[in-house]
C-alpha cells in the first residue's frame, strides 16, 4: 500500500518542488535557464509595487478568512435550528447554489447591481435619500474592499457551511438533554455545549484556510480596476501583470516561492498559537 | 523496524531525486542538426499554432486536408483557446515543442524577434519571384521589418491580413431625428454628444462609450481618437530627432486628459468606462443606450447593425470619418512567423510552400481564407460562389477560414461577395487611417513596461474621474515612472 501512495506523492507534490530552482535563474521560453542568484527576489523585495500587493493579499485573504469563520459557523447553527426538514434542505440547496458559479458570472451579476447606471444598490440608496449621485462602487477605493468582502461571503458562505453542518450532527444528542435537564435554552445550548464541540472542527478548518491565504488571485482579477490598485492589488494579480505576461517564468516563481514561505511561516505560526492555547495542533 | 527503514529509505531517495533535479540543467528548447538552405525542398510536415481561424469544430482540419491534397504537405495545426494563446506558445518554446509556424501579433512579434526566436524571411522573400510579389501590398510586408536579437533590422513575420483598425460607428437614425450631419471637427463632435445625451428627453442615453480610457496594449490610443487626437501616451521614436521620447509627458497628452476629463464631467463620455470590457460596451450599444461606439472596422459593422436592430427595428449605424483634428489607427499586421533554425530545418521550404501559396492570390489564397469547397463554400449552377453555412453553427455563414478576406493584404479576387456594411465601414477606415509600428522592445522594457503600464492607466483613470488635474496627473505620472522611463529611454537611446 505504501508505494502507490509515495509515487502519487512523489509524481504530484515532491517531484514538482524541483521546479523552485527557476526562482534563482533568468528563464524565458527561449533562453535556457540561467543562474543569477538572489537577482529575482532583489528586484522583487525593490518593487513598491509588490509591498502593496502583499499587504492586500493579507488584509483581504486574512478578512476575508475571519468573516468566513464568523459567518459559516453562524449560518450553520442557524441552518440546525430549522426543524422543519424540507425547510432545511431548501435553505441548503439556495446558499450552496451561488459557489457553483464561475467568478467571471459573480463579478457580472454584481457589476450589474452596482452599476452608476440603473443599478439596483444605486438606485434604492437614491430613493431612499441615503445619497444624492450614485456612487460608482467598482471604481472607489473606500467602498472596494467591502464589496470584495460581501461578494465572497455571498458566494462561498454557504459552502463553507457543510463541514460545521456535519460537525454539529455528530455532537452527543445527550449532552443537548442534559442540558435541557438543567434548564439551559436554546441559546444557552448552543453557547455552551454546540460552539465548544465545534471549537477543533473551527480550528482544523482555520489552519487549513490560513495555509491558502496567499493564494487569492481569480475573485481579484475578475473585479479590480486601475482605479482601485492601491486596495485590491493582490500578488497573484501583480504576478500575472509582470511576471506570466512577460514570459518571465524565473521571476514569477520567485514571487510564487515568496507566497509559500509566508504561507508555511502563517500555518506554522498558527499550529503552534493553537498548540500553546488548546494544548494541541494539527500539524 | 522494517517499516522504519523502509520509510528512511523513501525519504533518502526522495531527497536525493529532488536534489539532483534542483541541480541538473533544463532539458530546455528542440534543436535541428541541419538546416536546408534550397528553396525548393519542399517539406514533409509543418507544425503550426494558429490563433485567429475557425474553430476545429468548423472544419479547420478539413483545411488542413485540403492543403495536404493540393501540396502533399502535412499541416498539423494546434489552436489553444484563444484567451490562453501566448501562454501555450510560450511553453511550447519553454517545454522544447516550439511549432515551425505561429501567428503572432501586437508586442509579442518584435518580443519573440529580439529573443531569436523567429527565423529572418527577408532574403527569402527578397530573392522569391512567386505571385505574391506582384499582388500584395508592401506597406504590410515594410509594417514587419523591425530589429532582430543583434539589433538589425529584418522580416521576422509575413503579413497574415492588413492590420485593421477601429472607427467611430454612431447612430445614423439618432443623428437624421436630431437633425444633425456627420460631425467634421471636434467641436461639432462635442456637440453631437451633447445632443445625444438629452434625445427624446430620455436620462439613460450614454453619449460615448469605450472599453477602458486606454487600450491594454499597444496602439494604446485606438479607442476615444476624438479625444485623444495627436496624443501619444507611450514610448515612441520622434521622427525629427531619431530619438525615443516619452508621449505621456508631451503637451498633446496633457491637451487630451483635459479634454476626456471635460466630457466626462459633463456626463458625455460612459460614466463607468473604467469598468467596462468590450463586451459590456456591446451590450449597452445593442440595448440602445449608447450614440458612439469606437469598434472594429470590417465585420463587426455587420454584426453590431445586426444585434442592435433586433432591439431597435428602425436602427441604423453608420461608421464616422475621423473628425478632422484626429485620424484612425491601423494596427501593425499580425504576423505569420517561422521559428528560427533552432527549431525548425526547412525554413526556406516552409516559406515557399506555405507562407507564399496561402497569398497566391489563387487556390492557395482562397482555401486559407474562405476554406474548402463544397464544406466552406460552394459554386451555383449560375457560376456565381457563396458561403455555405458553418457546420457547427448553420444559422450563420462562413466568414472565413482563417485570413479575413476583407483584410487581404493581397489583390485578391474574391468571389464571394462582401456585406455592403463590410466594405464601407472599411471604405471609412482606410480612408482616415495612419499605419503605426510595432512598438519597440528589449530586455528593459520587458522588465519595466508592466509597472509602466500599470502607472499609466491609474493616472489617465484618475485625472478623466476628477480626482486630479492633468497638470497634477502628468507630475504623478513624471514622479512615479521616473525610474521605468529612465531605464527605458537610456536602453533605447544609449
Amino acid at each position: 500500500m505504501f508505494i502507490p501512495v509515495f509515487a502519487q506523492l512523489w509524481v504530484f507534490h515532491y517531484w514538482p518542488m524541483a521546479g523552485i530552482r527557476f526562482a534563482f535563474t533568468k528563464y524565458t521560453p527561449f533562453i535556457q535557464p540561467q543562474y543569477i542568484g538572489f537577482d529575482n527576489f532583489t528586484r522583487l523585495f525593490n518593487e513598491p509595487r509588490f509591498w502593496s500587493a502583499f499587504n492586500n493579499t493579507l488584509i483581504l485573504s486574512i478578512g476575508n478568512l475571519l468573516l468566513s469563520m464568523i459567518f459559516s459557523v453562524g449560518i450553520a447553527l442557524l441552518i440546525n435550528e430549522i426543524g422543519n426538514a424540507i425547510a432545511k434542505k431548501f435553505v441548503q440547496t439556495v446558499i450552496y447554489l451561488p459557489h457553483f458559479l464561475s467568478w467571471v458570472v459573480v463579478a457580472a451579476i454584481f457589476t450589474i447591481i452596482l452599476s452608476t447606471q440603473g443599478g439596483f444598490v444605486n438606485d434604492l440608496l437614491v430613493k431612499l435619500g441615503i445619497i444624492d449621485e450614485p456612487i460608482y462602487f467598482m471604481a472607489s477605493k473606500d467602498h472596494w474592499r467591502g464589496i470584495w468582502y460581501f461578494i465572497n461571503r455571498w458566494k462561498e458562505t454557504g459552502w463553507g457551511t457543510i463541514i460545521f453542518l456535519a460537525a454539529i450532527t455528530g455532537i452527543s444528542p445527550d449532552l443537548y438533554e442534559a442540558a435541557e435537564i438543567d434548564g439551559a435554552g436554546r441559546l444557552k445550548q448552543t453557547w455552551y455545549i454546540t460552539i465548544p464541540s465545534l471549537m477543533n472542527t473551527i480550528l482544523v478548518v482555520f489552519i487549513l484556510n490560513l495555509a491558502k491565504v496567499m493564494n487569492v488571485f481569480e475573485s481579484v482579477f475578475v473585479l479590480y480596476n486601475e482605479m482601485v490598485y492601491d486596495v485590491s492589488d493582490v500578488i497573484k494579480t501583480y504576478t500575472y501583470r509582470v511576471g506570466l505576461q512577460n514570459n518571465d517564468y524565473g521571476y514569477s516563481t520567485a514571487v510564487g516561492l515568496f507566497q509559500s514561505v509566508v504561507s508555511l511561516i502563517l500555518v506554522t505560526g498558527a499550529n503552534w498559537f493553537s498548540e500553546k492555547i488548546n494544548g494541541r495542533g494539527i500539524v | 523496524m522494517k517499516k522504519n527503514i523502509v520509510t528512511k529509505a523513501a525519504t533518502i531517495a526522495t531527497a536525493l531525486l529532488m536534489t539532483v533535479s534542483f541541480l541538473s540543467g533544463c532539458t530546455g528548447t528542440g534543436t535541428t542538426s541541419e538546416v536546408n538552405t534550397d528553396p525548393n525542398v519542399k517539406p514533409t510536415e509543418i507544425t503550426m499554432m494558429i490563433d485567429t481561424c475557425m474553430t476545429p469544430e468548423n472544419g479547420l482540419q478539413q483545411v488542413a486536408d485540403k492543403y495536404k491534397e493540393n501540396t502533399g504537405i502535412t499541416l498539423k495545426l494546434e489552436k489553444p483557446d484563444h484567451n490562453q494563446y501566448y501562454e501555450k506558445v510560450g511553453l511550447a518554446f519553454a517545454g522544447g515543442t516550439a511549432p515551425n509556424v505561429l501567428e503572432l501579433g501586437s508586442i509579442q512579434y518584435p518580443t519573440f524577434a529580439s529573443q531569436g526566436a523567429l527565423w529572418n524571411m527577408a532574403d527569402a522573400y527578397a530573392s522569391s519571384d512567386a505571385p505574391v510579389k506582384s499582388i500584395i501590398d508592401e506597406a504590410y510586408v515594410d509594417s514587419l521589418r523591425i530589429p532582430g536579437m543583434d539589433g538589425t533590422e529584418g522580416l521576422y513575420g509575413f503579413p497574415l491580413a492588413k492590420g485593421g483598425g477601429t472607427v467611430t460607428y454612431v447612430r445614423q437614425d439618432w443623428l437624421d431625428k436630431l437633425g444633425l450631419s456627420a460631425p467634421t471637427n471636434y467641436n461639432e463632435f462635442l456637440d453631437m454628444l451633447r445632443a445625444f445625451k438629452t434625445l427624446d428627453g430620455r436620462s439613460d442615453i450614454i453619449p460615448i462609450t469605450a472599453a477602458g480610457l486606454i487600450n491594454g496594449e499597444s496602439p494604446y490610443e485606438i479607442y476615444l481618437r476624438e479625444f485623444y487626437q495627436d496624443a501619444k501616451p507611450y514610448i515612441y521614436k520622434d521622427e525629427a530627432t531619431g530619438k525615443y521620447v516619452d508621449g505621456m509627458s508631451e503637451a498633446p497628452m496633457k491637451e487630451a486628459l483635459q479634454r476626456m476629463q471635460d466630457a466626462y464631467k459633463e456626463g458625455l463620455i460612459d460614466p463607468e468606462i473604467v469598468t467596462n470590457k468590450t463586451s459590456t460596451c456591446r451590450d449597452k450599444f445593442y440595448a440602445d443606450l449608447v450614440g458612439c461606439f469606437n469598434y472594429w472596422a470590417g465585420s463587426w459593422a455587420k454584426t453590431l447593425d445586426e444585434n442592435l436592430v433586433t432591439t431597435v427595428p428602425d436602427a441604423k449605424i453608420t461608421a464616422l470619418p475621423a473628425i478632422a483634428e484626429s485620424w484612425y489607427i491601423e494596427r501593425p499586421s499580425t504576423s505569420i512567423s517561422i521559428t528560427s533554425e533552432q527549431y525548425t530545418s526547412n525554413p526556406i521550404g516552409i516559406y515557399k510552400y506555405f507562407i507564399e501559396y496561402m497569398h497566391d492570390g489563387g487556390e492557395g489564397q482562397m482555401l486559407f481564407t474562405r476554406g474548402v469547397e463544397n464544406v466552406h463554400w460552394k459554386k451555383n449552377d449560375d457560376g456565381t460562389t457563396i458561403a455555405l453555412p458553418y457546420l457547427e453553427t448553420p444559422d450563420k455563414d462562413v466568414e472565413k477560414s482563417y485570413m479575413a478576406p476583407e483584410l487581404s493584404c493581397t489583390k485578391f479576387d474574391d468571389p464571394i461577395a462582401l456585406d455592403e456594411r463590410v466594405t464601407s465601414s472599411l471604405e471609412t477606415f482606410y480612408n482616415n487611417r495612419k499605419l503605426v509600428p510595432y512598438p519597440p522592445v528589449n530586455d528593459t522594457i520587458n522588465v519595466e513596461n508592466a509597472e509602466l503600464d500599470t502607472i499609466r492607466k491609474e493616472v489617465i483613470s484618475k485625472v478623466v474621474l476628477g480626482q486630479l488635474s492633468a497638470e497634477e496627473g502628468i507630475k504623478e505620472y513624471e514622479t512615479r515612472a521616473n525610474s521605468q522611463i529612465s531605464a527605458i529611454l537610456t536602453s533605447l537611446n544609449g
